[in-house]
Formats: structure tokens, sequence, C-alpha cells
């Protein structure tokens, strides 16, 4: 878990407090334990990108991109296509990722995004097929953090999730074939795209434990409070990771609280996404910065 | 991926031979069906059947501790060195840290490792270091770090669990302050089928969805305080058969801890008659 400099210096009374309000279920900024603060998400943000999404939930910025090329299968799955994702911790979103210091960070988000998305159930990496043993999409998928304000996990799935659901996969006219040589031609109608099938795509949850009750999205003062973290990541109400952040350990029931807790809040936020996502209209104009 | 410049390596295009046999012919339904026949797995165990652990502290002469184990046909070297300043740190910071190397020798798979850390590596190593960091007294030694290495040498199956298991003895033996004794174990799950301590070929089949529901669990406790030191799971599993396999897990992980308190006393033992 990621601590900021400032949050260190937080005084043991407002440390008290939040203990005490956690368990009357009520939290500093007035949520229940439950409850995510507002976000805001827009997507089709880069127009360089196949599709694209831009999250803020309280001072977490999160920007998708996702980049289709033309690569050939891995010799044992010659049926998949292959889809990737590389976190990028700018020194912009906090002076901790100045050098190499956010590469810890970053390699244990994208092990837990790819580890999320490699079940068949939940992502089928076999539509990105183009050719058997030959060819296949590959989708390369960039997360740039902008700014960094705790919950990274949630946020970071919820943009990936919507820059996937955004992103337009070229249709291919015809394939010729000429001994090794493979000659791919693209429609030349450029709107005349095929979108990913994203309804399976994990959203992952972080829950919190402080004291003995667990929280959902902690903010930084909540965030210091706990000695760690349990990310789960659920897809269609079945859990398709589970991996703990901080250092903590767990009781086994507890373990299992978190669990339950996880997986129904992921639920609501499916729910909540996809009605969101639903009110988007093609090519409506939204600036970077608005 | 940065290549590594200073060795040969395999061209890009190789393939591995065994792809070309007649095993990878059958689906993959067909293949598990082999793996598992009427109850009994391919090495003739029960799908709850741990396999036979040898554990032995002190291999490495020049580690402060180190631990081999053998789980099966699993083999893994494991070392603790003396803890030592943090390198590049110029804060002071209140707890120790551990640093975890987790590498699979190049010739321990099926498929040729590299010698750099691929990223399978590099996630093995950080779920190993937040097993580890859970047992570990850090605050004994502030400002310092503990390098733990472990080197598999023959990968078959379960090797993270192992690694967990033998880290933790050789953590023990190089007298680092601990809470308690850490064991790990690995669940592969395809269907209704749930495969303990699964060998190579069933924990790759498990990784695969060849029925709705499928995936691998690896779950770390410490003994006297039965807590989850780490719990990390892959797939598309129910939450009923995550919470059943935690139960069945702790169960496994709890019949380790006499292999490991043995090999302790064995190892304190050895210590007394030199001296």
């Amino acid at each position: 878990m990621l601590i900021l400099s400032s949050e260190k210096t937080d005084n043991p009374a407002r440390i008290e407090r939040t203990y005490y309000l956690i368990s009357e279920n009520i939290r500093i900024d007035g949520r229940e334990r439950e409850d995510y603060r507002p976000m805001e998400i827009e997507t089709d943000v880069v127009s360089h990108a196949f599709g694209s999404s831009r999250l803020r939930l309280a001072n977490t910025d999160v920007l998708v991109a996702v980049k289709i090329e033309v690569d050939a299968p891995y010799p044992e799955r010659p049926l998949e296509g292959k889809l990737e994702f590389f976190v990028d911790c700018s020194a912009n979103a906090t002076p901790e990722f100045e050098g190499r210091g956010g590469e810890e960070l970053a390699v244990e988000l994208s092990n837990c995004l790819s580890s999320a998305y490699r079940s068949e159930e939940v992502f089928n990496l076999k539509k990105l097929c183009i050719m058997k043993g030959r060819k296949c999409w590959k989708l390369y998928v960039d997360i740039l953090l902008l700014e960094v304000g705790g919950n990274l996990f949630d946020a970071v799935s919820i943009a990936v999730k919507a820059a996937l659901w955004n992103t337009q996969i070229p249709k291919i006219k015809s394939i010729n074939v000429d001994g090794s040589n493979i000659d791919i031609q693209v429609c030349d109608d450029i709107f005349s795209c095929t979108k990913l099938d994203v309804t399976g795509a994990p959203l992952m949850v972080t829950v919190c434990k402080i004291g003995d009750k667990c929280i959902v999205d902690p903010n930084a003062a909540e965030e210091q409070c706990s000695v760690g973290a349990v990310v789960v990541a659920v897809s269609r109400g079945n859990i398709c990771t589970i991996s703990q952040t901080g250092t903590g350990s767990f009781h086994p029931d507890t373990f299992k609280s978190c669990l339950i807790l996880g997986i129904s809040v992921a639920q609501r936020l499916e729910d909540s996404l996809t009605e969101t996502l639903g009110e988007i209209k093609a090519n409506q104009d939204v600036g970077f910065l608005k | 991926m940065p290549v590594d410049h200073k060795r040969i390596n395999a061209p890009e295009s190789a393939v591995p031979y065994k792809l070309f046999t007649k095993l990878n012919t059958e689906s993959l339904k067909e293949q598990y069906q082999k793996a598992i026949r009427d109850g009994i797995r391919v090495d003739g165990r029960k799908p709850s059947e741990h396999r036979k652990i040898f554990l032995k502290t002190g291999i490495v002469a020049h580690a402060k501790g180190s631990a081999y184990i053998e789980q099966g046909n699993t083999k893994v070297v494991t070392s603790v060195f003396d803890p030592r300043e943090i390198p590049n740190r110029t804060d002071y910071c209140l707890k120790g840290e551990i640093y975890c190397e987790f590498k699979f020798a190049p010739f321990s798979c099926p498929k040729r490792r590299l010698h750099q850390q691929d990223s399978q590596e590099k996630e093995c190593s950080a779920i190993m270091k937040k097993a580890l960091e859970a047992v570990v007294c850090r605050e004994e030694f502030p400002n310092f770090q503990v390098d733990v290495y472990a080197l598999v040498l023959h990968n078959d199956g379960s090797a993270l669990s192992a690694a967990v298991t033998a880290a933790g003895v050789a953590l023990a033996s190089a007298g680092i302050p601990m809470f308690d004794i850490i064991t790990s174990s690995t669940l592969a799950i395809q269907g209704e089928h749930s495969l303990f301590d699964p060998n190579f070929r069933e924990e790759l089949l498990s990784e695969i969805a060849i029925e709705k529901e499928h995936g691998v669990v690896i779950l770390c406790v410490t003994s006297t305080h039965q807590q989850i030191s780490h719990f990390h799971q892959t797939g598309n599993l129910q939450l009923n058969t995550i919470t059943q396999s935690i139960d069945t897990l702790h169960n496994t992980c709890k019949e380790i801890v006499p292999v490991v308190q043995k090999c302790l006393v064995k190892s304190v033992l050895s210590v007394i008659s030199e001296s």
C-alpha cells in the first residue's frame, strides 16, 4: 500500500476518530462502510488510441489507452490473441514515483490485472484470433497514473474495463496466404469496427480491514489505519483473482467476510458502471480536461 | 521485455518440440480425464493426498541459513543472508525489509527459462515477500533488509508453496526473529475436481478453462496464530468453492507443520552437538 509522505504525519487523534467512527458504520467524510466516493468517467479521450478512458475517483486520476497491433499467437495457444497490461507510474502523480520508485507498484498492478483477465470465462482471447497459429490481434493496455489518492486497484480496473468497452477492433476484409507470407486487408470504412465483449471483464474491489470491520474505497487516513487489504477481482459474480496488499495477516473468518463484502460491492459497482457506459453516446464531444 | 545481451539466447522463434507430440493432439478435456481417472491421479495419489515432503537445513555453506525442500519431484533450494543496510535508501524506516528473489532454474521446466526474471517469477517473488513479511519481526532490524533467495531446481507443480515453506525454515535457521512458523499449500480446481498439491501437468490444466469453474489457489498460514499470511487465487471460481478451499487448505497447511518442526529441532540438535 502506498503511503504518501504528507499522510505519515497524520495526527493520532484523527486516526483514533477514524477507528471509532468506522465501528459505528459512519466514516469521516460521512460515507457508510460500503460506500464509494463519487467518480467521474470519460471514454474516447485519446484520439490516437483504439479505445481509451479516464477515471477520476476523488484524488485518484487514471488514464487508460488501448493500442492494437497484429502479431503471431503463442505456439502453445494458436487460437488465442494476446492482451498485455503496462502500468506507468508518472512522477507527476506523487514524488515517491521518481526514478524507479513506482516500479514495484506498477508490477503489482499489472500482475494483478493480467491474472484477473487470464481465464477464458472472464475474457475470451479467442475472439482476437485472425488466423489459427499465424496471425492474431495484440491488445496493449497502457495505464497511466496521473494522480494517486488511494484505492488504485479499484480505479484502474474500472478504467481498464471502460477502455476495453470503448475499444474498436478493425474489421478484416480479406486474408491472402502466399506460403509464409500473410497479407491482411482491413476494411476501408474506418467506422465499421467490431466492439469487444467486456461483460465478463473483472472489477477489482479493495477491502480494507480496520479494527474488526471491513470497508471499501479507503481514503488516505483510512489506508493508514489499516494493516492490510484484500483485492478481490469479480467477474459475473465469480471471483477470478484474489490478492493481498500490505503486510498484515488475516484470520480465516475475517478473510471470508472480506470476500463476501467484495463480491456484493463489485456487483453494485458493475451495475452502475454498465448503466453509465450505456448513457455515453457515440461521438459525444468531451474534452480531456473539460 | 529487456533482452539479456551478455548471454547467448535461443532464437526467439524456437518452439518446444513437445507441442508436436501425440499427446498434444488430444483435446484438453481428454487430457484432463487422463490426468485423473476414477478419482486416482497419474502418480497414484487420491485428490486430497499431499506428496511426501523432504526438508533439510544448512545446505548452502555461505548463507546464514538455508533449506532444501523436495515435494515429490519439485525441488527448491532457499537461502537467507545476513541483514544488510537497504541500498539506495536515504530516509530511516522503522521496520526492516525482506527482499525476495524467486527463480526457476533454466532447466527446471519443460520450456527453457531465461536467466533474467520473467513476469511470472517477479509475481512469485512478490507473493513470497508478502507471505514472509507477516511472520518476521521486522521491527527488530530497522533500516536493514534480509535477502531471501529461492531457486527451483525442478518444477513439478506447487513450486511457490514449497518455496514459501522452505523459506520459512531457512529464515528460522538463520536466526532471524520470527513470530511463527509459516507453511503453504496449493490447490488446483477444475469443475468438481479439487486436487491438492498438484503436479506440473495438473497445475497447468487447472489454469485453462475446461469447465466453467477452474483455478489455482495458494494459501500461506502461520501455524500457532492460525492467520492467513497470504492468499492468492487465479482462474474463475465461485465464492463457496473458495471458502471451502480455504478450510481444506488450512488443514493441509497444519499437517505440514510437524515436518517443519522436526526439521528445525534436528538442525538445532546438530548445532549443539557440533559445539
